[in-house]
């Protein structure tokens, strides 16, 4: 890994999803690296991290399914069904697999409330499906906010008493949180797994590759903030700090990768980063959308009390 | 003798469920549609800033997320009062139509074409033990490389959203008023250019795809029908220099078509696990609480209900009440419908961007009431959805969502009639009840979305995906 304690924004260029990947279609014409089996569970969310990762390019799906990993498993895509769909899920026991898991794993009433599946007659909450998959794969990447700390799903009053992954798992859990997580950040660190190993992580266990930065301190309308002009509503070009942005908290690279084929974020979109990439998102990133006359609407210590956060 | 059917999961759906099925003679006699995914969220806005609804509720479902800001954003500037301009309406209803484009290409291409064509098999994610394949291999496996290139368009319809949204899913654009930010002229022209594309796939693939799927497959224009009542709340419509460049909020009933009239909605929850003091009630009155031990209720699935009776929404009821398509309702119907919507959808973003004034601001600083109500109907991908607010004290004090999902995948009514896609199954022949291929692919066609219509599972009598019962 190079030093990203020099300037972070040129290491991350040069350590790009796009680069990683190439560096991994090197190693397999090689023939020093096959591909790997690769699990995705859909646990208590939105599915939208499956929906996300369709959006990547370069590496896109295509390649991540022929070229990256042999994709045994996923709710949205898989074109089995029922019991068959189940059978290749627990076909994957006795293999080496990765496990990518978004979602965060309702616990109330013995995790009912969230059933991915019947197994042999009997349901597979989201919660079995974590400890029967999770031990045994070599890596569990955690992505999205709900996978890797609650995220909305355990919002308060966290009516499904959802949890973490990391919370029912005693092993080390890749975390990649936003809200969807980027595809890039999942298949760089998929690629950063199949060519290197597990990525370099930071005390909470995502890549430093992709969270290192505050997205503060690689605003584009940083000067404004310097030098105080502030927006007073959505749709200003200046710095929306008091617009309730939650870009000083909030540490990922959005500013220099962007979004959707790289065409925009949302605070080149005109308003305010709603801290999605951060842990306690949202309760503890609200209120999202604040002008002065609305400031303080809540009190959101007393309220992030309630929720299911960890971390 | 009959014989239970039960498929879980149904794949290639977004979110769980669950179809269970009695079978008489090859016939079914008898269903449930259950969702199994809770999480709640109209406990959880309860008390929150009313602004953030607009991002919250986006972060009910990952497939359709803009749908939900839409809703929101309505109910909102119903509630505040507040009248967007025209330019404002064009530009969110801009990224709202990316929207369905992004759905549709991916629910035609990812979720239905593996029902009917034979994808690669060295793939894992392609094995199936299904083998009602009937396409001939050289329109087989053009059909499934198109599976690979809509990729890139649906990617490209996201793409497009985010121009002016900021990212997806769960955009930033769209807001009160119209979108945040302002459409300067690159921007329209590079979704203009994006658009150009998509608009050649639909038009040189996935409308093609459809009729080869329905040519050989033809028998489906037969099951799958269901009720025949179709209803919606209206979209791309009514804006006061273009008119409606798509459909008014209409309902068809018994062979008719009539204004929708909003104060028609209700739930009904005697056969959910729900408890109120009225078992139906209108979307401002009430949320019910949970009581899982309540008789003869079967799913968390409530029964949303227009003047009392079932009704399908979605691309089909579009094309219907808005006179493009009119051949026929069933399973095929709906997916020829959706196609044929997707292309209609591109000529609409054709005109609002056309009609766009480059440059426009169309934000104000916005002002929450201290008490007020607001109700949001829009017609979305999957059909009608409504988002409903109480504010008290600035804050939200209740916040009702009934989604395209509950009215097409709801259960029984209080008058023990099934809900809609219930219904649709009921009747159907499955030729090969080891193989039962026809649930899935009726329940698909529906593109049923179970994160939004948040249910819970109770624990019953669990029995094998195929089990005979009597």
């Amino acid at each position: 890994m190079s030093d990203t304690r020099v300037c972070p924004e040129y290491a991350a260029r040069l350590e790009t999803a796009a680069e990683l990947v190439n560096k991994v279609r090197e190693e397999i014409r090689k023939g020093v690296l096959v591909k790997r089996n690769l699990v995705w569970l859909e646990l208590t969310g939105c599915s939208g991290n499956i929906i996300s990762l369709l959006d990547g390019s370069n590496p896109d799906f295509k390649y991540l399914i022929s070229q990256m990993a042999n994709f045994i498993y996923d709710n949205s895509l898989m074109a089995a069904e029922g019991e068959k769909a189940m059978e290749q899920l627990f076909s994957i026991r006795d293999k080496e697999y990765i496990l990518a898991v978004e979602g965060a794993v309702a616990t109330k009433n013995n995790g009912l409330y969230n059933i991915i599946g019947r197994w042999k007659g009997e349901p597979i909450t989201a919660l079995k499906a974590i400890e029967l998959f999770g031990k045994r794969a070599t890596h569990v990447i955690a992505l999205g906010a709900c996978a890797t700390h609650g995220g909305v799903s355990a919002a308060r009053p966290n009516p499904s008493e959802c949890v973490s992954v990391q919370s029912v798992l005693k092993r080390k859990v890749i975390k990649l949180p936003g809200c969807p997580c980027h595809p890039d950040w999942f298949l760089g660190t998929l690629a950063h797994i199949l060519l290197y190993g597990e990525p370099e992580l930071d005390s909470k266990d995502r890549p430093l590759l992709f969270y290192s930065t505050l997205i503060h301190d690689r605003c584009p309308r940083r000067s404004f903030f310097d030098q105080g002009i502030f927006a007073s509503k959505l749709g200003e070009s200046t710095c929306m700090f008091k617009l309730g942005c939650r870009g000083p908290v909030t540490r990922v690279d959005c500013p220099i990768r962007q979004w959707n084929q790289y065409v925009n974020w949302p605070i080149e979109d005109d308003t305010p980063c709603i801290g999605c990439a951060q842990f306690g998102f949202p309760d503890r990133m609200e209120p999202f959308i604040t002008y002065n006359t609305t400031r303080g609407v809540r009190n959101v210590k007393e309220d992030s009390n309630k929720s299911g956060y960890t971390n | 003798m009959s014989k239970r059917i039960v498929i879980n999961p149904v794949t290639r759906i977004s979110g769980f469920m669950e179809i269970d099925a009695i079978i008489e003679n090859n016939i079914i006699i008898e269903t449930k549609t259950e969702g199994l995914l809770f999480r709640g969220f109209e406990k959880m806005l309860n008390g929150r800033n009313p602004f953030d609804a607009v991002y919250f509720t986006q972060r009910i479902c990952g497939i359709c997320s803009t749908a939900h800001s839409m809703a929101s954003t309505l109910a909102l500037e119903s509630a505040m009062g507040v009248v967007p301009s025209e330019q404002g309406r064009y530009l969110r209803d801009i990224l709202h139509g990316c929207e369905y484009l992004q759905n549709h290409i991916r629910h035609f291409y990812q979720y239905t074409i593996p029902d009917f064509v034979k994808l690669p098999e060295n793939y894992p994610l392609f094995t199936t033990d299904q083998h009602d394949f009937r396409i001939p291999k050289q329109k087989n496996d053009q059909i499934a490389e198109h599976y690979f290139e809509s990729l890139d368009i649906s990617r490209s319809a996201h793409e497009m959203l985010a121009v002016l949204g900021g990212k997806a899913p769960h955009n930033h654009g769209i807001f009160v008023g119209g979108i945040t930010t302002q459409a300067t002229t690159d921007k329209i022209i590079k979704i203009k250019s994006i658009l150009h594309t998509i608009r050649q796939f639909i038009i040189n693939k996935m409308i093609p795809d459809a009729y080869i799927i329905a040519h050989y497959y033809s028998d489906y224009y037969s099951i799958g029908r269901g009720y025949g009542n179709l209803l919606s709340y209206g979209c791309f419509d009514r804006y006061k220099e273009l008119g409606t460049l798509y459909v008014n909020p209409l309902v068809y009933l018994d062979g008719k078509i009539s204004t929708f009239d909003s104060e028609g909605i209700t739930e009904e929850i005697d056969y959910s696990w729900y408890k109120s003091q009225a078992d139906a009630y209108k979307p401002l009155e009430t949320i019910p609480d949970a009581d899982m031990n309540k008789k003869n209720a079967y799913s968390w699935v409530k029964a949303p209900r227009y003047f009392d009776k079932p009704f399908e929404v979605g691309p089909l009821a579009r094309q219907w009440l808005s006179g493009e398509y009119r051949k026929g309702i069933s399973t095929m119907d709906r997916t020829i419908a959706r196609v044929l919507e997707a292309k209609k959808i591109t000529e609409v973003l054709n005109t609002l961007l056309q009609s766009l004034i480059p440059g426009v601001t169309v934000q104000e600083e916005y002002r929450i009431p201290e008490t007020a109500v607001g109700t949001g109907l829009i017609d979305t991908t999957r059909g009608a959805l409504g988002h409903w607010i109480k504010i008290n004290n600035s804050v939200i004090s209740f916040y009702q969502v009934i989604t395209p999902t509950a009215w097409n995948l709801s259960t029984r009514g209080n008058n023990g009639l099934p809900g809609t896609s219930e219904q649709a199954l009921i009747g159907t022949t499955v030729k090969d009840v080891n193989n039962p291929v026809e649930l899935g692919r009726i329940i698909r066609s529906f593109d049923p979305c179970v994160s939004c219509a948040t249910h819970v599972y109770s624990q019953g009598d669990h029995v094998k995906s195929i089990q005979v019962v009597q």
